[in-house]
């Protein structure tokens, strides 16, 4: 009966308790009473956590506000260098696009020889148009050469020296080109003005012109090639009593635009004036 | 002498902006005249006294480049000059007023001389496209640089008038 003392009763009871308590929480029938006294727990060490890792921010931030400054710095200083390297990379891709372009028109048109040139000026006076381009006789430009661009005719060397060359227009209000109208096959005139627009004049009464005709060279007078694109009619005016019809026409080219040229070199233009009677 | 030099340098800078930037910026069809400018300011300074020789140099210079007929920038500059120097003995109180007056009447008479040319050379040009197309488009164009252009011309002539007078 030593056994039984009050010692190991009470470890008995102890033991029977917890394996009582274990057994209702394993078989769920606690969880009420956890959830009563858990929660307000956890929301309170929410509460400090939250609290706490505040303070600790606040206390290390200045920390690390010195250093996002200097990686920022450093960062920005970087993005800098990357944007002007892209800039750098994008003016050559666009030279290398214009080259590939110019290289492109050269491929379609084997024919011909071309002088490849950069536009570096253009003419003081405001009533005429041409360009100054950075290629003369020393790189074989001479009068009268017509001159292209990946796009289509420009205009043809007016005057040369050594290093550069004047280049007149198709737009000039003196120019004047003879084209034929792809669809409807006939030939007309093609004629600059003032303002730089271009227009065909010279159509046969008859003839059906629609917008957006191709035009391109004749080759008649010998001053072009033929076959070179020039633009496309835009619209056409017929005036009482005329005697031709003439059309506006949008140019192929945009002058205002234009940076790099070709000369055809092997194209020797015709000068066909002492042919023409004189009054 | 250093008048001459800068005169030389300045135009010189002035034809190779003029052609690579300032004939691509065009109102309507018309373009501002640096040059033009140049010697209306450069006319009304005092104490200049080689407007005359470099107007009549640049004309032949921008008349070899020009395509223009020989003698129209050398009659223009010319012209705007004496028009500068009628007003400069008129309203020497007021260069400002005068630059504005020389710029307005020089650049009517650049472009009358200029369109009077081209149509003697032959040119389909008409008097009413031409003035709205280009001559008041330029000379709302120089009005606008007229006062920059003063601004380094009154600068240049200021800095180059005492080293005359020292040498």
């Amino acid at each position: 009966m030593k056994f039984l003392n009050s010692r190991n009763i009470q470890t008995i009871v102890i033991v029977l308790v917890v394996s009582g308590l274990l057994f209702l929480a394993l078989s769920g029938y606690l969880t009420p009473v956890f959830n009563l006294t858990l929660n307000p727990l956890i929301s309170l060490q929410s509460w400090l956590s939250v609290r706490y890792l505040s303070a600790r921010d606040f206390l290390t931030t200045p920390r690390d506000v010195t250093l996002l400054r200097e990686q920022n710095a450093i960062l920005e200083s970087q993005v800098t260098q990357l944007q002007s390297q892209l800039i750098v990379l994008e003016e050559r891709l666009g030279e290398a696009q214009v080259c590939f372009a110019l290289l492109d028109f050269g491929r379609t048109n084997p024919q011909y020889d071309y002088i490849a040139a950069t536009v570096i000026g253009r003419e003081i006076s405001p009533f005429l148009q041409y360009i100054i381009i950075d290629k003369g006789t020393e790189q074989g430009v001479r009068y009268g050469m017509p001159v292209v661009t990946q796009q289509g005719l420009v205009g043809h060397v007016d005057a040369v020296i050594a290093r550069a060359a004047r280049i007149k227009l198709i737009s000039d209000s003196t120019s004047v080109v003879n084209v034929r109208l792809q669809s409807a096959e006939i030939e007309a005139q093609l004629n600059g003005s003032l303002t730089g627009d271009v227009f065909l004049d010279m159509i046969p009464l008859d003839a059906m012109v629609e917008p957006g005709d191709v035009i391109l060279t004749s080759g008649l007078g010998g001053n072009f090639p033929p076959n070179i694109f020039v633009g496309q009619v835009l619209s056409t005016q017929l005036r009482e009593n005329a005697l031709f019809q003439t059309a506006s026409v949008q140019p192929i080219v945009d002058f205002e635009g234009i940076n790099a040229v070709l000369v055809i070199q092997n194209f020797e233009a015709v000068d066909t004036s002492p042919l023409i009677p004189e009054p | 002498m250093i008048a001459h030099i800068v005169c030389a340098i300045t135009l010189v800078v002035l034809y190779i902006l003029q052609t690579a930037v300032f004939s691509w910026t065009t109102l309507i069809s018309g373009t501002a005249d640096l040059i033009l400018l140049f010697f209306a300011a450069w006319s009304l300074q005092e104490g200049v006294h080689n407007s005359w020789l470099w107007a009549a140099i640049a004309g032949v210079f921008v008349s070899i480049i020009s395509a223009m007929p020989f003698y129209a920038p050398l009659i223009a500059y010319l012209g705007v000059v004496g028009i500068s120097k009628l007003l400069q003995r008129r309203i020497w109180r007021t260069p400002i007023i005068a630059m504005f007056i020389v710029t307005i009447l020089g650049t009517f008479f650049q472009q009358i001389v200029y369109v009077l040319t081209l149509q003697i050379s032959g040119a389909p040009i008409s008097w009413g496209q031409s003035f709205d197309a280009v001559v008041l488009p330029s000379v709302l164009l120089n009005l606008i640089f007229a006062l920059p252009i003063y601004a380094i011309a009154n600068d240049l002539a200021g800095r180059i008038s005492p080293l005359e007078v020292e040498t």
